[in-house]
């Protein structure tokens, strides 16, 4: 604020002044804005100004709340009588020109009454938002179906509502050189690791830049590894799924005009835990929990997997599997790789063009890329048909991961793996899997391994990670992120194993 | 300060838990894919209980290790040797380490190579594959001793599928192959017992990684077991592959334990060997980046180096020297070779070691007792 306010310079005394003086230097200040409005009443024998920025404020409030009670009967007023009088909540004092500017830049309302030494500035902003939605990028069949939206009173207000605990701590942050944003640092007080939250607010406070465009470039300024393609901070536009982790000891930050919430630390395998998995009953969970990770493989090894067992490893085809092959292949003029790109190329060019095009036209180009270009290719003997499925099977299962970020992740990584196997075959995959996993153990998330609970070790962890037990086994909360408190609930006694007919 | 303990930040620490697969992997590597023909070739069918022998002597070699190293406060092999024989003699036996572990990790190097070129791609250069894999070690080995010892745990889990899959061939196991029971003579059986050092290399590890460990009360256990799991797969494979093969087709497969896979076949895969040597990748990978990453280490223990450097002079040599060979028959002996020097210097190294340790350990205390009085 210090910064911006001595760009503008103004050292001079500026109150106590006329209703002229005053108005010409409001005006200097604030370049003469055609939507900045002054207004010179009297009453009494005083005379008074209101001024403020037309179509950032409200109007009824300003007419209702500030102007009526002003102007009635004619009263002798003071800044001081005035701001008890007037039935807006927090009036500021001002008597600096820089801060009366970015008061009211923010949607304030300012009165000054002749010859006071304190002008009054009350915020009454017109913030245009979306009302609470439901979430149509991360939807869930089951559980609550709101999602964040750009306003970031109304994203608190769901948190809050969801964790309303007096536990939960937001502190504010300012980031932002030139234009400003708010953000908020969400926690639990007395379960989030404090280590966790001390790194995350660290990181915030010591980021310098001119401008945050959103929460999600947020994180690319304040992640542990800016080279990798994996996401390391959890990012959702769900209170639920938000609020869920805030009260399994994570660290959520929210910011201003984005409805994207960052959840950290976090680990590769949350991103394909849904809390939809919680809702379900735990073994139906589980199941959807595992064939996820199932999806994860097949959506990045399936493709080169036929690229390389049909460019070098015949042998590894059994011959009833390989003459169906053959003949799907046999008027296919290509290598195997430059099929599989092809095609891959083609599912994600439906794919961008089905995210950029309005719904209704979306669906058709999805219909004419996807079957009739489809039908015609294999039919023109561009590619075999036995692809068009490897490829459909892969592009489906990239899309079952709950988050976005680490579906495109993985649909991205499949084209370094796809030419690899054209090159190496089943060694060359193999080499790229032996990659990806030192890369991932390398990688951190807010300090904190990438892999937890896989590596380092924690066996209790596993039934909160990679399949689901009934709620009885889970009275603890995670030990690879160092919860303050472990215990969610009382462990359940033992009941005595009931005999047969007791 | 005492330059032979060495302090480790308690950061880089790792638990002794992870002993056992770091045993495990650095000693299952290509040694095993080989191991029952040359066994058998010594004992015949008997070879199982040279293996039984030579797991016996090598925990007695582990213990000796333990005793070495237990004598010292936190210290690893290097800060034994200057103890023991002063500062250069001690950096003479460290740089034999290093040449040491060079040599292994080019064998396992060539060995993979070989291999893949035999069962997958018969015209496939070296350079090819060896830049691929050394890629991967630098890669690996750049993060460090925790990364090393990750990848070797989860690589272990990985591989460890592999076993299952064994099933096939042991139903095809035939009795008769084991009789007559305990024909050689126990010269023999010894003689049999020596020729699985190759593929119980790798142990020396704990003599570099021990300081590193945060709970040694456990160590011994988790080491022990690790061995232990070494001793059951040898033992596994070549109990399976006296069985499988018959007496004569044995000592002609260089490595049996991948034949073994061949038999198995399912509907949607044919040759199944072919996969077994692509994810014997999985399980050369640990054993070759905890060699690296302890050849790097030592240098920098001797010589102050930067392990970066280190690393990087390692990966062209390893390039050059994995790049170049050709001839089959090279490297077999260049393999025997290792096996041979890695004898003595894994095995009967600390053996002999132990008893210096502990007269340099009475000597000191009678010093001091006699300069009390």
């Amino acid at each position: 604020m210090k910064k911006r306010g001595s760009r503008r310079g103004k050292s001079k005394e500026l109150l106590p002044s006329s209703i002229e003086n005053l108005k010409t230097n409001l005006q200097e200040a604030m370049h003469n804005n055609p939507d900045f409005q002054m207004q010179e009443f009297e009453t009494g024998s005083q005379r008074m100004l209101v001024f403020y920025i037309s179509i950032i404020v409200k109007k009824q409030q300003l007419n209702n709340h500030i102007l009526t009670p002003l102007l009635e009967g004619d009263k002798q007023w003071t800044s001081e009588k005035l701001s008890n009088a007037l039935p807006l909540g927090n009036s500021v004092a001002q008597t600096k020109m820089e801060e009366i500017v970015d008061a009211l830049i923010m949607g304030s309302v300012g009165i000054y009454i002749e010859n006071e030494t304190e002008l009054l500035t009350y915020p009454i902003p017109d913030q245009q938002k979306r009302q609470v939605d439901k979430s149509d990028k991360e939807s869930t069949v089951l559980g609550p179906q709101d999602s964040f939206t750009e306003s970031l009173t109304t994203n608190i207000n769901l948190v809050r509502w969801r964790v309303n605990t007096g536990d939960l701590v937001t502190e504010k942050m300012i980031i932002g050189e030139r234009v400003p944003t708010e953000i908020r640092l969400m926690y639990l007080k007395s379960l989030a690791n404090k280590e966790d939250v001390q790194t995350m607010r660290q990181r915030l406070q010591d980021l310098v830049v001119d401008r945050i465009e959103d929460a999600t470039p947020l994180t690319y300024y304040i992640e542990d590894s800016s080279t990798s393609i994996f996401p390391q901070f959890y990012q959702t536009e769900l209170p639920s799924r938000f609020s869920y982790s805030l009260t399994k000891g994570r660290v959520g930050v929210l910011v201003d005009k984005s409805p994207t919430g960052i959840m950290a630390p976090t680990s590769l395998f949350s991103f394909f835990e849904s809390t939809e998995d919680v809702y379900m009953r735990w073994n139906v969970g589980s199941f959807i929990r595992i064939l996820r990770f199932f999806a994860l493989i097949i959506s990045a090894l399936l493709t080169p997997a036929y690229v390389a067992a049909i460019t070098f490893h015949y042998e590894v085809i059994p011959t009833p599997l390989l003459t169906t092959l053959g003949s799907s292949r046999a008027a296919v003029p290509f290598p195997p790789v430059f099929e599989a790109l092809l095609l891959e190329l083609l599912i994600e060019l439906l794919r961008e063009a089905g995210a950029r095009l309005p719904t209704k036209v979306g669906q058709t180009i999805g219909i004419v890329g996807g079957i009739v270009v489809g039908q015609a290719a294999v039919a023109a003997g561009l590619t075999s048909n036995i692809l068009i499925i490897v490829v459909a099977i892969s592009a489906l299962a990239s899309f079952t991961a709950p988050s976005y970020l680490i579906g495109s992740t993985i649909r991205v990584i499949r084209f370094p793996l796809i030419l690899m196997s054209g090159i190496l075959g089943l060694i060359g995959i193999m080499a790229s899997i032996c990659f990806l996993i030192i890369h991932l153990l390398k990688i951190t998330s807010l300090g904190r391994p990438y892999l937890l609970p896989m590596y380092p070790f924690v066996g209790k962890d596993f039934s909160k990670t990679f399949y689901r037990l009934p709620y009885y086994f889970n009275f603890k909360r995670s030990y690879s992120y160092k919860p303050q408190d472990m215990i969610r609930f009382p462990k359940k006694k033992s009941r005595k194993m009931k005999d047969i007919d007791e | 300060m005492n330059p032979t303990n060495l302090t480790i930040k308690p950061t880089m620490r790792i638990k002794a838990f992870y002993l056992f697969f770091i045993m495990t992997s650095i000693q299952t590597g290509s040694g095993i894919m080989g191991v029952p023909r040359y066994i058998y070739m010594q004992s015949k069918q008997d070879a199982w209980i040279s293996v039984l022998i030579a797991g016996v002597l090598v925990h007695i070699v582990l213990a000796a290790m333990f005793a070495i190293l237990n004598h010292y406060e936190n210290t690893d092999i290097l800060g034994v040797q200057t103890d023991l024989f002063g500062k250069w003699i001690g950096k003479l036996l460290g740089t034999i380490y290093i040449i040491y572990f060079f040599f292994v990790l080019l064998s396992v190097t060539m060995d993979y190579i070989q291999v893949v070129q035999t069962f997958i791609f018969p015209r496939l250069s070296a350079w090819v594959l060896a830049s691929v894999l050394v890629l991967l070690i630098v890669y690996a080995v750049m993060s460090g001793l925790r990364v090393a010892v990750g990848i070797t745990f989860i690589f272990f889990f990985l591989s460890l599928w592999l076993l299952v899959f064994l099933y096939k061939s042991v139903t095809y196991m035939e009795i008769t192959h084991f009789q007559p029971f305990l024909s050689a003579s126990p010269l023999e059986l010894l003689q049999g017992a020596r020729h699985t050092s190759y593929s119980y290399l790798g142990m020396e590890i704990l003599f570099f990684i021990y300081p590193f460990i945060s709970n040694k009360e456990k160590a011994k256990l988790a080491t022990h077991l690790g061995l232990g799991m070494t001793t059951f797969l040898i033992l596994l494979v070549t109990v399976i592959s006296i069985g499988y093969f018959s007496p004569g087709e044995l000592p002609e497969q260089i490595w049996p334990v991948l034949v073994l896979f061949k038999i198995v076949e399912y509907s949607v895969v044919g040759r199944f060997d072919v996969l077994v040597v692509t994810e014997w990748m999985m399980v050369i990978l640990p054993n070759m980046i905890l060699l690296a990453w302890m050849i790097s280490h030592i240098t920098k223990r001797l010589y102050h180096v930067q392990q970066r450097k280190v690393l990087m002079v390692v990966a062209i040599l390893l390039l050059i020297g994995a790049g170049i060979t050709k001839h089959e028959y090279f490297i077999l002996q260049f393999i025997n070779g290792v096996a041979a020097s890695g004898f003595w210097i894994a095995f009967v190294y600390p053996i002999i070691l132990l008893p210096m340790v502990w007269l340099k350990g009475k000597w000191k205390k009678s010093k001091k007792a006699g300069a009390k009085t």
